[in-house]
């Protein structure tokens, strides 16, 4: 392979996760531009979406897409339980608070998870297939054009979600102006509530889109979570342009440091850059404020 | 009468936020020993006026000058430095500390002790700690504050926690004190007893820069006014010629 | 009440304190909970630090695991590959400890809540990669070897009882400094910062530079303890100092109650012993750990030190009341 077609190769996987990244992220603006907290187990919603599938067709038997179906649709019903549970109660609580909340029942779901499933990694069968796609002398996987396709499907649905439909406009109105919002008779904690469902929709989503080709196992939540959160960042705070943004920048950034320069470091180049955001332009590259939200 | 230069000086100040000019173009004078007020209708732009100058919002154009010696651009902890200091509109007290703890703060600038002498304990650091409590204790009594001493600052009523913030500034033994609304959310003899407060800082030989919307307390303790509306100086001079002027009047009242 | 306020001053909680921690060993001869208390130890040196950065000044860090981390292979590197002393290693960690502490500081602290977080969040992965990457220096992840005990003018630390006692040294002159600290003028300077800092900077407080330093000194703190635990295991691994063991630091300091000197040794203390009670359960200890943070945040937010004291004191405060009924 020349240089120009491993460099469209690297593009290729950084696009691929960059998808990810970007709908994770996603879950976490959606979290935060109706309550302003940042949701650290976000990444197990993305893990739990990967390994209820699994259970969903080893142990119901149930073919790929119901088992999908189930768990997304379950780890949104998770994240809704979580609000009220761990979230709830806490409405006043200073940030420190919260961070610790969110971090601790990360750490409970991945106790949980290893309970359940153990350590081991799980695969799930590709979409469509594992025959790979030539494209201009590098590769695509089927199952990139999955990731790709769903990740830009969700985007455009929870566009015209947002902008569209009555639901989307009241929770867009909830984060904004919550007083306001409960002045026109909108329930803002039951904003809040879908608030999380949707973020818990769009993270078991993620997981399940991307567990054929990274495998799903307990702990693989924090890693991409982290990342998920650093595109959010890198883009700007729930803005939702700028996560699909951060994500994809984020994700080629990565696979091309990871294959020109070396592989061991890949995780510092995300972290790396991460810092260089937050030092230099923390606002994020599409963030100016309270402007574009999700 | 020897005309000597304004304590405080800003010459062109503008601040702006996207569209809206907050600050535009402003020229202001305070002379040195007297009590000036600024105000003007709302959202005219005097609490950006207190932040640019006190550095703590970044002007857009323009200088600030104090003591003659340019100001503008400088941390806000530099300003104080230089003998500038202010209150709050909203109250910045420090909550979860005692009262005498506040007021031991604004006596930060005036000792000394920094990190290692204190861990340590060296001895003159001890010194140093009884002469900046028994101080605060006697600013506390200027005030009129004679008990609470132990108390959070945030469990005290309104009233006082206005007053514990001007003790708290006037520790540092400012050359200028501006003072953003003192009286807003005071009942009447509240703002009387602040009012009196008022002038004996000024008695003590501190200039004072005062915001206000209420007008009595004003016209019944300012030397000069000067009335600011959407960003510049439309008025200035001593209460009673402010009060009538025909600018003013028509600018409140638009406000209507 | 004169009796209250001798109970709280915190000479006497310190004297006392030193009092237990030299007799210890008569009650403890076991040389196992003598190893978990040269653990709580050490720990609770980092956690007084970073209780004086995140309680008291109201910043917080979610990668002080990589100070910890820089404090050990500093000294274990020097030692190991270098056939330094361990004392000879111990400045060297400290200073370079506080000089990478104090250039990431200043970009960092500039910084606010989430984005602080994620700062010293990301700060303390990348350290954590470098530990494992470096392997011509630091051994990777198959760890370090070789590094040696702490000896002075001949007398070497060489049982666990003697390393007790260096580390109880090390853990109250870090206290004793910390309670002079907090109590003085820099102290109140640095829990106005936490309690405004624009109005701490309109005071004059230098609000950049007291956050930049007090986040050097929590570094040091740290240094220093992952010094002592590197020449008492002799052994430096990068997993000890992920991203894991920066939330077990800061959940010592918020479960023992922020912002009070003696929560983080209290913290370090319950959260170093839990495992150990629990190493039956240890397949469970993950989940229990991560449920009991999340309860005792919903039902005692400012830690379980301040949670009992409040409750101690409205026990005490509805018991004279119903005593003044009766009277």
């Amino acid at each position: 392979m020349s240089l120009e077609q491993q460099i469209l190769q690297y593009l290729i996987t950084g696009v691929t996760v960059g998808s990810i990244y970007a709908l994770i992220g996603m879950g976490f603006n959606i979290i935060y531009n109706s309550t302003e907290i940042i949701n650290f187990a976000q990444g197990e919603f993305v893990m739990l979406g990967g390994l209820l599938t699994v259970t969903g067709m080893k142990v119901l038997h149930l073919p790929l897409p119901f088992a999908a179906l189930m768990a997304v649709i379950a780890v949104a019903f998770i994240g809704v339980l979580f609000d009220v549970l761990a979230i709830r109660p806490l409405k006043d609580a200073s940030p420190i608070t919260l961070i610790i909340i969110t971090i601790g029942a990360s750490i409970f779901f991945r106790g949980i998870a290893s309970l359940l499933w153990g350590k081991e990694p799980y695969p799930i069968p590709a979409f469509s297939g594992e025959d790979p796609i030539p494209f201009f002398g590098a590769v695509i996987q089927p199952q990139s054009l999955w990731v790709m396709g769903i990740t830009v499907l969700i985007v455009l649905g929870l566009r015209q979600f947002f902008n569209r439909t009555i639901i989307g406009k009241a929770m867009l109105a909830s984060a904004f102006q919550p007083r306001a919002a409960r002045l026109v008779g909108i329930d803002t904690r039951f904003m809040i509530l879908i608030s999380f469902g949707l973020s818990g929709f769009v993270g078991a989503a993620a997981g399940i889109v991307i567990a054929p080709i990274s495998m799903t196992q307990y702990d693989i939540g924090i890693m991409i979570g982290l990342k998920g959160f650093c595109a959010a960042i890198i883009g700007g705070l729930g803005n939702f342009w700028g996560v699909v943004l951060g994500g994809v920048t984020l994700g080629v950034l990565e696979s091309l440091g990871a294959g020109l320069i070396s592989s061991g470091y890949k995780d510092a180049i995300a972290f790396g850059i991460l810092l260089i955001m937050l030092f230099f332009r923390p606002q994020g590259i599409l963030g100016k404020g309270k402007e574009d939200r999700v | 009468m020897i005309k000597t230069a304004p304590l405080l000086r800003t010459e062109d100040l503008s601040r702006h936020f996207g569209g809206v000019k907050a600050l535009s173009r402003l020229d202001l004078a305070v002379s040195e020993g007297l009590i000036q007020a600024v105000i003007g209708p709302n959202g005219a732009g005097k609490t950006t006026l207190f932040n640019v100058i006190s550095g703590v919002l970044s002007e857009t154009s323009g200088k600030v000058f104090f003591k003659e010696e340019e100001i503008t651009g400088l941390p806000t902890h530099a300003i104080a430095r230089r003998g500038v200091t202010r209150t709050f509109q909203n109250l910045q007290l420090f909550s979860e500390m005692t009262v005498l703890e506040n007021v031991m703060v604004g006596m930060h600038l005036r000792s000394r002790g920094g990190f290692f002498a204190s861990a340590f304990k060296f001895p003159w650091v001890l010194r140093e700690e009884k002469r900046i409590r028994e101080e605060s204790l006697r600013w506390l009594d200027f005030v009129g504050m004679d008990e609470f001493f132990y108390q959070t600052a945030g469990s005290l009523p309104f009233g006082k926690q206005r007053i514990l913030e001007m003790a708290r500034a006037l520790a540092l033994q400012p050359s200028l004190l501006m003072l953003d609304e003192p009286a807003a959310g005071l009942n009447i003899r509240e703002t009387e007893e602040m009012a009196g407060l008022i002038l004996r800082i000024r008695e003590s030989g501190i200039t004072v820069l005062l915001v206000e919307h209420d007008m009595d307390l004003v016209m019944g303790i300012s030397d000069q006014v000067t009335v600011v509306d959407q960003g510049s100086k439309i008025a200035e001079g001593v209460p009673e010629t402010v009060r009538n002027d025909d600018k003013v009047l028509k600018a409140y009242l638009g406000e209507e | 009440m004169k009796g209250v306020s001798f109970i709280r001053n915190p000479y006497t909680g310190f004297s006392v304190f030193t009092l237990a921690l030299l007799l210890l060993p008569l009650a403890v001869t076991n040389d196992y909970y003598l190893n978990v208390l040269i653990f709580i130890g050490i720990h609770s040196i980092i956690a007084i630090g970073l209780d004086l950065l995140m309680g008291y000044t109201g910043q917080i860090s979610l990668g002080h695991a990589a100070f910890f981390g820089l404090g050990g292979y500093i000294s274990g590197v020097l030692s190991a590959k270098m056939g330094w002393a361990a004392l000879a290693g111990l400045p060297f960690s400290i200073l370079g400890v506080g000089l990478i502490a104090w250039i990431i500081g200043v970009p960092t602290l500039k910084l606010h809540g989430h984005y602080l977080a994620m700062a010293t969040l990301g700060f303390g992965i990348i350290v954590f990669i470098f530990f494992n990457e470096l392997v011509p220096l630091t051994g990777g992840p198959s760890g370090l070897t070789g590094i040696k005990g702490v000896s002075f003018m001949g007398f070497t630390f060489d049982s666990d009882l003697k390393y007790y006692f260096l580390v109880v040294f090390a853990l109250l002159l870090s206290l004793f400094l910390s309670i002079n600290v907090v109590r003085s003028r820099v102290g109140r300077a640095l829990r106005a910062i936490h309690g405004s800092e624009v109005a701490s900077s309109v005071l004059g407080v230098n609000v950049p530079r007291f956050k930049v330093a007090i986040f050097v000194l929590s570094a040091v703190y740290a240094a220093l303890a992952g010094w002592l635990y590197a020449h008492y295991i002799t052994f430096l691994s990068p997993s000890s100092f992920g991203f894991l063991f920066s939330v077990k630091l800061v959940t010592m300091v918020v479960i023992g109650s922020l912002g009070s000197i003696w929560g983080g040794i209290f913290g370090a203390a319950l959260l170093t012993s839990l495992p150990e009670f629990l190493y039956i359960f240890e397949k469970y200890e993950t989940t229990v750990f991560g449920l009991i943070l999340v309860i005792v945040m919903i039902f005692m937010p400012k830690g379980l030190l301040r949670g009992l004291e409040d409750l101690a004191l409205r026990t005490l405060a509805s018991r004279k009341r119903r005593v003044g009924d009766q009277g």
